[in-house]
């Protein structure tokens, strides 16, 4: 993959790896585009910025400094050149966290993995996810999938008339009218197509 | 003898807490309980009016914890049923003038002489409800059919959850048939819905509660009213028994609520 750059998660926060082989310019437009699609996903968490094998000049790196920290309330940005990892950029993909249980108004969970609920989200929870949320239940809250800028992700749930979906950079609410009363399940899918959220039944 | 402990509240004010409080209260002592009701709302207190015992509070729960007075001296015996008592709320102190510790210990000591003891919370979930919840056993959340009062049950169900307060039910009070059936106000089922949890009760809207409520008398005591009825239904509920819900309803729209709750 020719990224401009990948993440990574540890216990210490995010490591955010820099693709040596890409040029500075396209490295820099890439790194905007995913500041402003990232909203606060960032909010009170460590940045690591793994250089390694880069090389870059003083006023370079500035203007590196300058766009990260755009990252609404990221808490401390760091330097780092421990050899990377850069070939894992879909790794938290597969990391997934589970929440057994309904969500309630007032409630608010935030990973920067999947998330799969066992449950419904009610009107006034909000799921935030790296990648994917699936939720086996209602989804009538607020879902923001690939907050950090992954377009790819996606929702799903058995039933789809949330608040407002976001997918990275996209928002999307559901009809203000005619939400249906209908008591069949049907799993539906949120995607972004074409720069917009559309929704599909899922078939299995 | 070990008493259960029964929380009331709502999170949004103003939904009929102090009103299902006394009514439950009373319908308890008229099915022969020994029943303390405790006026959870500090600086804010109005269960004895509600109740009609304004006039003869002398101490308070704020006197009970601070331990200028025992207990039975601040317990007022209904006027009605000797059997019914109430723990009046202070009226010039605030919510941090108890603790969940000491909310604990009073209900704890309570228990031992009392089948029921049933907790008026304030509205809101800071240090009040807090102290509301503290000693309860089961909490009972009382909403109305909007969607904020909804909203806000289903807030108060997630916080009650993370206090170890399981499984509460609901009461939906203040519902008007011909709007819901003019689908000018939430329906039943679709608030059972959301909060996916057991439904208690109907509350029928009624403007004699207002009566009721400005007499010092509450409703139950009262033969005819629907509203009245359907709060002894409630009691009932409490103790144990298997009551259908009231002709209020629609049969069909029993029916689903029976589904969703589980019991058909
Ligand atoms: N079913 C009903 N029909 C008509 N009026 C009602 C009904 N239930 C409650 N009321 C009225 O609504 C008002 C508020 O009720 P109440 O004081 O019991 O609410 P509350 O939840 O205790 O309020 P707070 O949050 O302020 O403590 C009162 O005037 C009461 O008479
Ligand atoms: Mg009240």
């Amino acid at each position: 993959m020719n990224s401009a750059f990948t993440f990574k998660v540890n216990t210490r926060g995010v490591l955010l790896n820099l693709n040596p082989e890409v040029k500075f310019e396209i490295l820099k437009e890439e790194l905007k585009n995913h500041v402003n699609g990232a909203s606060t996903f960032f909010a009170g968490v460590d940045l690591y910025l793994n250089i390694d094998g880069c090389c870059f000049q003083a006023d370079q790196v500035r203007e590196i400094m300058d766009i990260i920290s755009g990252y609404q309330d990221v808490n401390n940005i760091y330097f780092t050149s421990k050899g990377s990892s850069s070939k894992n950029e879909n790794r938290y993909k597969r990391d997934t966290v589970l929440i057994k249980g309904t969500l309630r108004s007032g409630q608010k969970i935030k990973y920067p993995t999947n998330i799969v609920i066992l449950g419904d989200v009610n009107p006034g929870a909000e799921v935030i996810a790296g990648g994917d949320v699936i939720i086996l239940g209602k989804l009538r809250g607020v879902v923001h999938a690939g907050a950090r800028g992954m377009v790819e992700a996606q929702v799903i749930a058995f039933k789809l008339q949330p608040t407002q979906v976001r997918i990275a950079g996209y928002i999307s609410r559901s009809p203000e009218e005619g939400i249906s009363s209908e008591k069949l399940f049907k799993p539906e899918r949120a995607y972004v197509k074409d720069s917009a959220i559309v929704v599909e039944e899922l078939s299995i | 003898m070990a008493g259960k402990v029964i929380v009331i509240t709502s999170g949004k004010g103003g939904v009929g807490k102090t009103t299902v409080t006394a009514n439950l209260g009373t319908a308890l002592a008229m099915d022969d309980n020994r029943v303390c009701l405790i006026d959870a709302d500090i600086g804010l207190r109005n269960l004895d009016v509600v109740i009609g015992l304004e006039n003869r509070i002398v101490y308070d729960i704020v006197d009970v914890v601070e331990k200028n007075c025992r207990l039975e001296q601040a317990l007022i015996r209904d006027k009605r049923h000797n059997n019914l008592f109430l723990l009046p709320a202070a009226q010039t102190r605030d919510k941090t003038a108890v603790t969940p510790y000491q909310m604990k210990e009073l209900t704890n000591t309570l228990r031992e002489d009392m089948d029921y003891i049933i907790i008026d919370c304030p509205a809101g979930i800071e240090q009040g409800f807090k102290n509301a919840i503290a000693g309860a056993d089961q909490a009972i959340i009382v909403t109305t059919p909007e969607v904020s009062a909804v909203r806000d049950a289903d807030r108060i169900i997630g916080l009650l959850e993370a206090e170890g307060l399981k499984d509460p039910d609901v009461i939906i009070n203040r519902i008007r048939m011909d709007m819901v059936e003019k689908g000018n106000m939430m329906d039943i089922d679709d608030m059972i819905e959301i909060l996916a949890i057991n439904l208690l009760g109907v509350v029928p809207e009624d403007e004699y509660i207002v009566v009721s409520t400005n007499k010092g008398e509450p409703i139950v005591l009262q033969d005819k009213t629907k509203a009245g009825q359907a709060l002894k239904n409630i009691a009932r509920r409490i103790q144990g028994e298997e009551l259908p819900l009231m002709s209020l309803e629609r049969d069909t729209l029993v029916k689903k609520i029976k589904r969703i709750v589980g019991l058909a």
